[in-house]
């Protein structure tokens, strides 16, 4: 009997690893197929799109990619890039957590209608008020630097702050009045109660803002006015040119080495999600 | 809902009281008696580079200049520009194209070029009168052209040859026609015939017509012709089918049909062919855009790939003037740029450019030539309503493509609705 | 501040039904600075005042400008002229791309954010189990999250999907003859949006990842007890207790749907025949390339409006289904 419930696990769990990577690969392809270009001929990526092995294969895309353009290299590239979503991640996280915690757990006056105004704030395409920011920003004397991008970062992002609230309110509010009992007030309770139950929702935030800050191109565009101030985002996007001719190679190649720092930010990350099910719930 | 709106709007009235005040501060930075200028262009790798390089060069020859560059993509660039202008700190040089030149200049943001020609700062003597005049508006000069460009059909000549067929220079559009055919019978390849705006241009041109006093008038006569043309194509044997060409989109250089070889020709501008070329892999052959068997003019034109203005706000105009001079009239400086930006427009330069460049290249140096000789004026610079106007003649050559209007429903829906975006 | 949660645990273990009122007389009595302070009225607004000062300094004024806009003719380069309602009036009764890109989001939306949300789901479940590899899973199922709409997934796109393209090799490969040109049909091209759209489902699996994580562990131990099935268990507990996951996922994916931009702009460029011209490309042509900003303003209120009255409804809605532990 013991055998053969033993047998039907491994069975089990044979199929379970089975589907998870074949349906992964499946997944994959588009990926594969990217990065494999990165080592095709320019011409080939696109005249031979259904061949997923580059003949012969290149590596001269990355060199060539990597010099970047009228003297401004990727190198330099990356660096800001790192400045602008590192700098941005960190502000967006704290402070979007102590917003969040603020509307998830306080009662006050013209709550809904902040909500409200951040809700319509996320649902506002960037594009719509690009140009009057730009205006503001501009008597600020804030453009041609990185302030109007990485600065609104740190006073919280709807997205983030949604999250938050989201599982802030999954939280027994017993939590809270114990802590209040104990001496807490509610400033305590955030650091020690709220915040060590909320690392999910942290982490989560962390991994969003990170990439999106490091694909996100048009406030680059707008607000940035020096190459050498350029994230790899903008960069990417002067290979081509619908009139000139693009360099599909080293766009290719440059685009896999842009994913690595967000995937690397995911996998430093996730292992606080990896736990699942089976491990998780309020520790005691 | 409620008091969100009327909040907004008395945020609304207080942010347009701050806004009525002008910005007139941001001075370009002059250190040390050094003058800063600061330049903004649109272009892909090559061009940065050398662009940059030509920069580096006069700098080195004028040590008390300094210039910032700046560049983007095609569609970043005019969102950007749109924005500088909006925050009144345009680049003291933005490159500017044909379709963009009638707004910029009619909101005042360009600098009239006439006194730098007078006074020599630009010189002008071997420039042709026609470039001077592409870019101008009511008399003055906006912008200088970097460059000529003009209409092109390219085709390919290995299965032009195996139908036993030969291409004259210019083609009428009954000739396409029947040489498609005839392609199509002896090799299965394809024919595209663009329904597009420039095809829209060329047609009106036949007759010594202007496509957009045509539509801002009312009037049908080229639109009836031009949709007949695109149905009588649409419905040819040799046609490339609508979900085919929708799928492949000749818009974009590299998924043109005549990439993957579905189609033996292909419509666009001569600064593409290089990019067409290199997307198709094959050796392709440039020649000129078909006219009508009935046209009484010569529809072919030259026309400016890009420009270089100077914004109305640049505090340093004469020397905005004098680097775009140097930038047009010295060999040197194109000896490094290399006819990216198009055939110089000085004939002297043009000439010393064209043994040094490769040999696509002098197939777009010799076409320009043949186009020179021929062209007739190009339209007056595009009204504000392009944009939109052209979207929506991509549409209507879909729906007539796929059968959904007939050619008289197509113009009448397309002239009323492009005559309404004009008279906005 | 472990031995503060582990004094937490034991109280509720001890009381298991909390006391109300509790904090309430806590609030009527004569209070110090300090005692105001802690006071959720003014708490509230010490927490969610980064966010106040945020908006009100960089997107009160944007945002009521874009809206003013709306009632104005507006080229960027130029003041903009007020002219009431006429591009409402143009939007609705004389401009038949706007209600084609309408229709157009409306069916991706309709279409992708359940079954985004759906994939997300089954997927998470399915990670969620532990396993040595699950780590390396989340990360393959992750991976073409992070490669957003760039210009490669454009091209890879649209040759998965060309009539010579792999999807129909493989339709072949299982003997259905198919030569569809996906990309050209009016009736197919929206759905490669969709798919792409579904395989970047991500996001919303790690959102739904981090709640699953949040369930305590304790409800499955009682449920085990009492002999659930995994059915039971994943309708009675995993299920409700996921609902505010649920709940945020949706709206935020209400939100991302309407807002698709560059999967339109960059794959199919609204071809054929606007079939997938997203409202937001239409919107920004407008503002952009047309030198309509005005209209683009309107139009991006019009769809707030139509987004923010779901929006409204699902949170009104919210007390029904979402289950909140507070």
């Amino acid at each position: 009997m013991k055998h053969g419930y033993q047998e039907t696990r491994k069975i089990h769990t044979i199929i379970y690893h089975v589907f998870t990577v074949i349906f992964a690969l499946v997944m994959l392809y588009p990926l594969i197929w990217m990065v494999l270009g990165s080592f095709k001929n320019s011409n080939e990526i696109l005249r031979n799109a259904a061949k997923l092995l580059p003949d012969p294969w290149i590596t001269t895309n990355y060199s060539t990619g990597w010099a970047g353009f009228a003297g401004y290299g990727f190198g330099t590239f990356f660096k800001n890039s790192f400045i602008i979503a590192g700098i941005s991640t960190i502000g967006a996280v704290i402070s979007s957590a102590i917003v969040g915690y603020g509307f998830a757990r306080c009662r006050f006056a013209l709550k809904g209608f902040w909500f409200g105004c951040m809700l319509v704030a996320m649902m506002l395409p960037f594009q719509m008020i690009m140009i009057p920011q730009y205006i503001l920003f501009n008597k600020m004397g804030w453009v041609g630097s990185f302030l109007p991008i990485i600065v609104p970062q740190w006073f919280g992002q709807g997205f983030f702050i949604f999250l938050n609230v989201q599982f802030i309110k999954g939280i027994p509010s017993d939590l809270d009045e114990a802590a209040t009992i104990d001496g807490c007030s509610i400033y305590g309770i955030f650091p020690r109660i709220i915040l060590p139950l909320i690392k999910p929702s942290l982490v989560t935030s962390a991994i969003f803002s990170f990439m999106w800050r490091w694909d996100d191109f048009l406030a680059p565009l707008i607000y940035l006015n020096d190459p050498a101030s350029y994230p790899v985002s903008y960069a990417l996007k002067m290979f081509s040119d619908p009139t000139a001719g693009s360099d599909w190679g080293a766009m290719f190649a440059m685009a896999t080495l842009s994913l690595i720092p967000i995937f690397i930010i995911f996998l430093a990350f996730q292992r606080y999600l990896v736990e699942g099910i089976a491990s998780t719930g309020i520790k005691g | 809902m409620k008091k969100i709106l009327s909040v907004l709007l008395i945020a609304l009235l207080a942010t347009s009281m701050v806004f009525a005040g002008g910005n007139k501060e941001k001075a370009a930075a002059a250190d040390d008696g050094k003058v800063t200028l600061n330049i903004y262009w649109w272009g892909n790798q090559i061009r940065n580079d050398v662009t940059q390089k030509a920069i580096d060069l006069y700098m080195s020859e004028h040590p008390d200049i300094v210039i910032k560059a700046e560049f983007a993509d095609w569609s970043g660039y005019w969102d950007r520009l749109s924005a500088t202008a909006a925050g009144g700190n345009m680049p003291d040089i933005v490159q500017m194209d044909y379709s963009y030149l009638n707004q910029y200049q009619q909101n005042g943001l360009l600098a009239d070029l006439n006194p730098f020609f007078e006074d020599g700062t630009i010189d002008t003597t071997n420039i042709p009168e026609s470039i001077i005049a592409s870019g101008s508006i009511d008399g003055h000069c906006y912008a200088l052209s970097l460059g000529s460009n003009a209409p092109m059909m390219v085709y390919d000549p290995a299965v032009v040859e195996e139908a036993g067929v030969t291409i004259p220079d210019q083609l009428t559009i009954e000739e396409l026609y029947e040489i498609g055919n005839t392609i199509y019978e002896k090799t299965g390849v394809s024919t595209y015939y663009d329904g597009g705006i420039n095809m829209m241009q060329i047609v009106a041109r036949t007759y010594g017509s202007h496509l957009f006093d045509e539509l801002a008038a009312g009037d049908d006569t080229a639109m009836l012709k031009h949709w007949n043309y695109v149905k009588w194509f649409a419905d040819a044997p040799s046609a490339i089918s609508p979900d085919l060409l929708s799928e492949k989109n000749p818009d974009i250089v590299e998924t043109k049909p005549i990439a993957d070889g579905t189609t033996w020709n292909d419509f666009s501008f001569s600064n593409q062919f290089i990019a067409i070329v290199n997307a198709a892999g094959r050796p392709l052959v440039i020649t000129m855009y078909p006219t009508t068997e009935d046209a009484t003019n010569q529809p072919m034109y030259l026309k400016p790939s890009q420009f270089f203005s100077i914004a109305e706000t640049s505090k340093h105009k004469k020397e905005a003037a004098e680097f775009i001079d140097w930038f047009t009239n010295s060999v040197e400086a194109n000896e490094i740029l290399m006819g990216e930006r198009g055939i110089p427009v000085n004939t002297e330069v043009a000439a010393a450019i064209k043994p040094l460049v490769d040999e696509n290249t002098q197939a777009i140096f010799d076409y320009i030539d043949a186009v020179g000789a021929i062209a007739t004026p190009i339209d007056a610079p595009d009204p504000a309503g392009k944009g939109e106007i052209e979207a929506i003649g991509k549409t209507t050559a879909e729906e007539l493509r796929y059968g959904y209007l007939t050619v008289e429903e197509a113009t009448e829906d397309y002239v009323s609705r492009s005559n309404s975006i004009l008279s906005v | 501040m472990r031995s503060l949660v582990i004094r937490t645990r034991r109280y509720i273990l001890a009381n298991k039904k909390p006391q109300p009122g509790k904090t309430v007389i806590m609030r009527k009595q004569n209070k110090s600075f300090a005692q105001k302070l802690n006071t959720q009225g003014v708490a509230g607004y010490v927490f969610t005042s980064l966010f106040i000062i945020g908006f009100l300094a960089f997107m009160i004024i944007p945002m009521a400008m874009s809206f003013g806009f709306a009632f104005t003719r507006y080229n960027i380069l130029s003041p903009p002229k007020f002219n009431g309602l006429d591009n409402f009036k143009q939007m609705f009764t004389n401009d038949p791309v706007f209600w084609q890109s309408f229709k157009a989001t409306m069916y991706y939306v309709v279409f992708s954010v359940p079954m985004r949300l759906i994939m997300a789901l089954l997927i998470a479940l399915l990670l969620v189990r532990k396993s040595k590899a699950s780590g390396l899973y989340r990360a393959l199922f992750y991976l073409p999250s992070i490669v957003g709409s760039s210009v490669a997934i454009a091209i890879l796109w649209k040759r998965m999907f060309a009539s010579d393209g792999v999807i129909n090799s493989l339709l072949q490969a299982i003997g259905i003859n198919c030569e569809i040109a996906w990309l050209g049909r009016t009736d197919t091209a929206i759905w490669t949006l969709i798919i792409l759209a579904v395989w970047q489902f991500g996001s919303s699996m790690l959102i739904f990842l981090s709640g699953l994580k949040q369930i305590p562990i304790a409800l499955y131990e009682v449920a085990d007890i009492e002999g659930a099935g995994p059915f039971q268990r994943f309708f009675k507990i995993t299920l409700p207790m996921l609902t505010p996951t649920v709940f945020f996922n949706l709206i935020n994916q209400l939100i991302n749907g309407f807002m698709a931009f560059t999967q339109s702009y960059i794959i199919t460029q609204g071809k054929p025949r606007n079939s997938t011209l997203f409202y937001t490309v239409y919107m920004y042509q407008n503002s952009f390339t047309y030198n309509k900003m005005g209209y683009g303003c309107a139009m991006a209120w019009f769809m707030i409006l139509i987004v923010g009255t779901l929006t409204l409804i699902l949170f009104k809605t919210q007390n029904k289904w979402v289950y909140y532990e507070s």
